[in-house]
């Protein structure tokens, strides 16, 4: 059997580098393999560029420091700097929830740009965020600081966005952070993370690692750092670390604060949901202030009950009777879950394409309901997370990094699962191919998936998307 | 009225690019040739001879102010100088902020649109030094400039320059129209200038299309912000200019596809007519105290 | 226990639940460092304010929640209307996955589109090569039968040329020599997506017509600009121009690649504008213009080919359809059927009879130039008022245009158009000069939330309401959509205003 699935997709992998240029094919080769079980490695090429012309599916830095790290943290303004469109594409589209009064103290939403103009590129653009920095201020004086997300012609025109930060600093007495987050720098949003984790220790974590005085630590401080709170993700989480007793002294950057980026270097733990977009400053807060990192994993009960008894063993047994209360707690409720819906869901086989994590990560949640994940792929991981995937995936998975358009329907109609998961771009193709569809970046606008009450969601909306009686009436009866 | 004909004038800074182009334009002028001089150049001074004065209303300077390009009026920005030469300045930011190079294409794109060019015998680009960056490339693209006159001299950096530019030209004529129209020589009153200014128009596949000797009389014209055509009509000089305009005017069609030669072979050159002396190898990289 | 397996509840009341809400709060006094509460109230007061909105009108530098996208945007929009065109855009990557994903979540459609995935080192050596293999690797892939090229602001500003590029390219091998590959410049510092779709339709134009000797045939050409409703519109037109019987051709025709079926089969490609047709139109005896607004350029260049061109803006409504038909039927010299008559008395016989709801309520709108000329003239027929014209994306010359045609109709005066203006300007104005409706696109929705101001999604883009966008909003159909959507919005709030039993359900009434 598992013959047979190997050769199919090794097929797979054949017939779509057949379609591309020789040069192509060559360079695309790298990024396909199919995984062998007991090998530490998937044995893919990744972040590097991508190929001109073949519909990549990933973005850019700016996504990575803007729309993923940045623009989550409520109480700042994130400012697009440069040409309107980015931030305008950008601006709500990520579902990174939070609570407060959005245009007041609060600013996730809302799309603040300089809207560069012909004049600005060819004159340059710093005097512009001067003023703007001023305008900000009046408008919105209570927001804690501000950063500067850069669009691509920032870099290119020369402007000096740190010295332009530095004197707005000094003058309106709150951070001001400038990013480098040009589109064209690096080769995905990957870079976009790490320009962001950069900007956070220099800006934000390290100058602010003397204040807060007097806040009060205690042994159970913890972080939770990496996740966006899409869909409430973060919120089903920080509530059974709660219940075990920890104490959240900070959420990076869902439902994020100023205050909270400040308090991060008195963590006793650092926990971390994404592992790719927070990794480098998570080093370094492990280097410069002693504090270790654990990477958890929320997605379904099996998941959930190894990291919360993992990281209840880092800490005392009162943590770790708490840990086993909570899960006695939850436990009937994912019983009860998996009686209903793996009956629905077992044996289903599905498809993956996401980016930081889940690829990996929700592999466990879908082994909950009885369903196996034959293909994954990253758009922006680098070595260390197909390294990490090793462990979740079984043997003859297809994997394909930085997919293109073309590779992943082609992958799809030669391997036939019965459900997709990705992102919108792939949502509305998979679905007119005739293939039941759950986007796994957004939740599809549900959610949250994460955490012990995320579980029965993911559950009911795999189930509807598998089960949906759209999906037979596809064919015409005549 | 014959097509429309544009040439541009590349050269390193500061050899007199502006000044040959503003006399040789004069004198184009004086034939009873219609022009616009575009001036692509963020110090704007590429028709201050013309003007007798230096253009303070560059396209980009008004655009600033007005907002956008789009509230331009093509009247604010031709100026109209020495025998009705209509002048024109992209104008750009200071050095080191901004990006003249995207001014450049901004301001061509505006004075194409607008009909500046309507009417004209010759449209004239003076860019300035080198081809940096796709901006300063904007006149030698398609549509635009099809002539491309370097000005250069016997001096090492101004040959080094030119050849540069040559390469500029060449990855747009493959593809497009565009022809190295010649070489023009500023005497600078090097050792064997005419002949190097020669033998590099044999390389580069062109020919020196003029020797402009140096004359005092060019900075007494300078001065007075004038061309040597309209301060000294009757001297020698203006009299060189007029045979370089004619030299243009009859060099229609006559460009070719420059071959640019490599920095080996440049160094060749200018080792073999005694410019540079050979390099001992046996010092490379020594310091003072070793050697 | 949150979770019970037979009533799954998830974001919408999962965290209304009291242990998340404590948990909220617990983070909130803990560790936010948050504006305490009596702060942000006054803060939020002081928002609405007369004195406010002075200061937020006195922005020169800062833009805040503008109604407007970029130019890539536009032209991609445009070039998916043509047979078999994959998009290509010359520059850094990310900017399609938004273009993408913004089709993507208006549409719920695939948006097939590729990028030249420019780095760090095609900033400084410029993208030759990665339009020499960008091009390569598209047409090997996606087969299209052409492919339309424009320009991200990275491109732009390092200057490179679309036109040498493409030639190099062919030279090269990338596609045949024949292989038609049109481009457009489009500058994302300059105007938005409506100029965008304005040069990327000329672009197209001018590959397939340079050099073609125009013969005229009697033929209409008529571009719809752009157009989030383009499936519905289209649709609509089309079926006016065959009743009509005249002999036309749709530039840009995406009705079919926005709305493709579930049977099995992705169609990346679907219908658009034949390529053979599009050369053949400029033997059209006259060009016709949905949005002047959208295609101003390409206008002009059709008009210097030598065609007639006539430009509408955005006809919503009785009037304006009627300017559009007998446009039609003057270009064409075909009479407007009786058909069509009876069209619009039922139309007009709609509008009669829910006048008392619509007369004198008070309207803002935002939305793109053409748009908003359209929506107002609408209102205007209606007997309504609109109040607040908010257009990002509008110039000197469409204020001028709106304002005239503001004051040119009784239930007009007292409006303001405002060009270049946000949508946290029109915060400002809804705030200090409340009105009854507001007409927007789904960013609009923040208003409506802020304010209170109920509104009417309609626009583009419509990112959270459902299939609209296969609904005409032209003719005397489309208007009768927009009446409805706006009636039932309406007659919405008349319920909920009238349904608190006991106390104001007295006017919740049966019959409306």
């Amino acid at each position: 059997m598992s013959t047979d699935v190997k050769t199919r997709n090794k097929e797979a992998i054949e017939e779509v580098l057949a379609a591309y240029p020789e040069k192509s094919a060559k360079r695309r080769t790298k990024h396909l393999n199919v995984y062998e079980s007991g090998n530490t490695e998937c044995n893919v090429k990744s972040n590097i560029k991508s190929l001109p012309g073949v519909m990549t599916i990933r973005g850019c830095a700016y996504a990575g420091s803007y729309g993923v790290v940045w623009s989550p943290v409520k109480d700042m303004i994130h400012l697009s700097h440069g040409p309107v469109g980015c931030g305008h594409y950008a601006r709500g589209g990520r579902r990174s929830y939070y609570v407060g009064t959005t245009g007041v103290d609060t600013f996730t939403t809302m799309h603040f740009t300089s809207d560069f103009q012909e004049k600005d590129i060819v004159f340059g653009g710093d005097k512009k965020l001067d003023k703007l920095i001023d305008e900000l201020e009046t408008l919105f004086p209570l927001s804690k600081g501000i950063t500067v997300q850069s669009e691509c012609p920032i870099g290119l025109i020369g402007d000096d966005i740190e010295a332009v930060s530095k004197k707005k600093a000094a003058q309106i007495g709150k951070p001001v952070v400038p990013n480098r987050c040009e589109g064209f720098r690096g080769v995905s949003q990957s870079l976009g993370h790490h320009i962001a984790n950069d900007t956070i220790r220099d800006w934000v974590l390290d100058p602010a690692a003397g204040k807060h005085q007097d806040f009060e630590s205690t042994p159970y401080d913890v972080t939770l750092l990496g996740d966006y709170n899409i869909g409430g993700d973060a919120w089903g989480s920080r509530i059974i670390l709660e219940e075990m007793g920890l104490r959240v002294i900070a959420q990076w950057s869902g439902d994020g604060t100023l205050k909270e980026f400040e308090l991060g270097s008195k963590a006793k733990l650092n926990l971390l949901h994404c592992y790719r977009s927070v990794n480098y400053i998570t080093r370094h807060m492990e280097e410069k202030y002693g504090i270790p990192f654990y990477e958890f994993n929320f997605f379904g009960p099996t998941k959930i009950k190894e990291s919360v008894r993992e990281i209840a063993a880092l800490f005392d047994e009162s943590i770790q009777e708490k840990a086993e209360k909570a899960i006695a707690k939850y436990q009937p409720q994912w019983d009860a879950v998996i009686e209903k819906y793996r009956p629905r869901l077992e044996g289903k086989k599905v498809m993956l394409y996401v980016g930081g994590l889940r690829p990996r990560h929700t592999i466990g949640a879908f082994e909950d309901l009885g369903m196996e994940v034959i293909g994954t792929g990253y758009e922006f991981a680098h070595n260390d997370d197909y390294q990490r995937t090793t462990h979740e995936v079984k043997d003859s998975t297809l994997i394909y990094d930085d997919v293109t358009g073309f590779e992943f329907e082609k992958f799809v109609e030669k391997l036939k699962p019965d459900l997709v998961g990705s992102g919108v771009k792939e949502k509305y193709i998979f679905q007119k191919m005739g293939y039941p569809f759950r986007q796994m970046h957004s939740w599809d606008y549900s959610g949250p998936y994460h955490g012990p009450d995320g579980f029965a969601i993911f559950a009911r909306d795999m189930d509807m998307a598998v089960n949906s009686p759209v999906w037979k009436m596809t064919k015409a009866p005549w | 009225m014959g097509a429309l004909r544009q040439i541009a004038f590349y050269g390193k800074g500061g050899i007199g690019k502006s000044t040959t182009s503003q006399n040789t334009l004069a004198a184009l002028a004086e034939m009873g040739q219609k022009i616009l001089i575009v001036g692509c150049d963020p110090k704007a001074d590429s028709t201050r001879l013309i003007l007798h004065a230096k253009a303070q209303d560059t396209v980009l300077s008004l655009a600033a102010e007005a907002g956008s390009v789009e509230d331009l009026e093509i009247e604010d920005v031709l100026k109209f100088g020495y025998r009705d030469i209509k002048c024109a300045e992209s104008g750009g930011p200071e050095p080191g902020v901004g990006c003249a190079g995207r001014g450049v294409i901004t301001a061509i794109n505006f004075l194409e649109e607008n009909g500046a060019y309507e009417g004209m015998d010759y449209v004239s680009y003076d860019v300035l030094g080198d081809v940096v960056c796709g901006g300063f490339a904007m006149p030698i693209r398609e549509n635009k400039a099809q002539e491309i006159y370097i000005v250069m001299s016997g001096e090492m950096m101004a040959m080094y320059a030119a050849n540069n530019i040559a390469k500029g030209i060449l990855k747009y004529a493959n593809a497009g129209g565009v022809r190295l129209g010649g070489l023009v020589c500023n005497e600078r009153q090097t050792d064997k200038e005419l002949e190097l200014a020669e033998a590099l128009a044999k390389k580069l596949n062109t020919t020196l299309i003029h020797f402009v000797p140096r004359d005092n009389i060019v900075q007494h014209a300078e001065l007075r912000r004038m061309t040597v055509l309209e301060y000294a009509p009757d001297s020698k000089q203006a009299e060189e200019y007029r045979q370089l305009a004619q030299k243009i005017h009859a060099n229609a069609g006559k460009g070719t596809i420059p071959t640019p030669i490599t920095m080996d072979e440049l160094e060749d050159m200018l080792l073999e007519f005694g410019i540079i002396e050979a390099v001992d190898e046996s010092i490379v990289g020594k310091a003072a105290v070793a050697a | 226990m949150s979770q019970n397996a037979e009533h799954i509840v998830d974001h919408f009341d999962l965290f209304k639940q009291p242990d998340y809400q404590d948990m909220f709060k617990n983070k909130q006094q803990c560790f936010e460092n948050r504006v305490p509460e009596i702060e942000v109230e006054k803060g939020q007061e002081w928002s609405k304010s007369w004195e406010y909105r002075e200061i937020n009108f006195k922005r020169e530098a800062l833009s805040i929640n503008p109604d407007k996208a970029c130019q890539p945007l536009g032209a991609v929009f445009a070039a998916a209307g043509f047979e078999g065109t994959l998009p290509f855009v010359h520059g850094s990557q990310g900017c399609v996955a938004y273009f993408r994903t913004h089709f993507n979540r208006h549409f719920k459609e695939p948006s097939s589109c590729v990028s030249s995935s420019m780095t760090e080192d095609a900033a400084v050596f410029g993208g030759l090569n990665n339009m020499v293999d960008g091009l390569a690797n598209a047409y090997a892939l996606y087969k299209p039968k052409m492919i339309a090229v424009c320009t991200t602001c990275m491109a732009e500003v390092i200057g490179d040329d679309l036109d040498s590029f493409i030639k190099t390219a062919k030279q090269k091998g990338s596609v045949p020599e024949t292989f038609d590959v049109p481009f457009a410049h489009t500058p994302s510092f300059v105007g938005s997506h409506v100029t965008g779709y304005d040069n990327m339709m000329k672009g197209i134009l001018t590959h397939f017509w340079e050099g073609g000797q125009r013969k005229e045939n009697g033929k209409l050409n008529f571009i719809g600009g752009f157009d989030g409703y383009t499936v519905g519109n289209l649709r609509e037109i089309k079926r006016l121009l065959g009743l009509m019987g005249v002999d036309y051709t749709v530039l840009g025709d995406g009705s079919d690649v926005w709305d493709t079926p579930t049977d099995g089969e992705f169609r990346m490609y679907d219908g658009g504008t034949r390529l053979d047709e599009t050369r053949d139109a400029l033997n059209a005896r006259a060009t016709l213009s949905m949005q002047a607004f959208s295609t101003d350029k390409t206008l002009a260049y059709i008009k210097e080919k030598g065609q007639e061109v006539v430009a509408l803006n955005c006809p919503i409504g009785v009037n304006g359809t009627d300017r559009f038909l007998m446009e039609v039927s003057r270009l064409t010299g075909k009479p407007i059927p009786d058909e069509l008559k009876k069209e619009r008395g039922r139309l007009v016989d709609a509008i009669g009879d829910s006048l008392s709801y619509l007369h004198g309520k008070k309207f803002a709108i935002n939305g793109d130039p053409d748009f908003c000329l359209g929506m107002a003239g609408f209102l205007l027929e209606l007997g309504a008022e609109p109040v607040h014209i908010v257009c990002t994306n509008g110039n000197k010359d469409w204020q001028a245009k709106m304002q005239a045609v503001l004051d040119a109709s009784p239930f007009g005066k007292g409006g303001k158009a405002w060009a270049g203006k946000d949508l946290w300007h029109m915060r400002s104005l809804l705030f200090t000069e409340p009105v009854d409706f507001l007409i927007g696109n789904s960013y609009s929705k923040y208003l409506e939330r802020d304010t209170k101001t109920p509104m009417i999604h309609i626009g583009f883009p419509v990112h959270d309401r459902h299939h609209h966008h296969r609904y005409p909003i032209w003719g005397y159909q489309g208007a009768l959509n927009v009446l409805v959507w706006i009636l039932d919005r309406i007659m919405l709030e008349l319920d909920r205003n009238s349904s608190d039993i006991g106390k104001t359900d007295f006017s919740y009434d049966l019959v409306r």
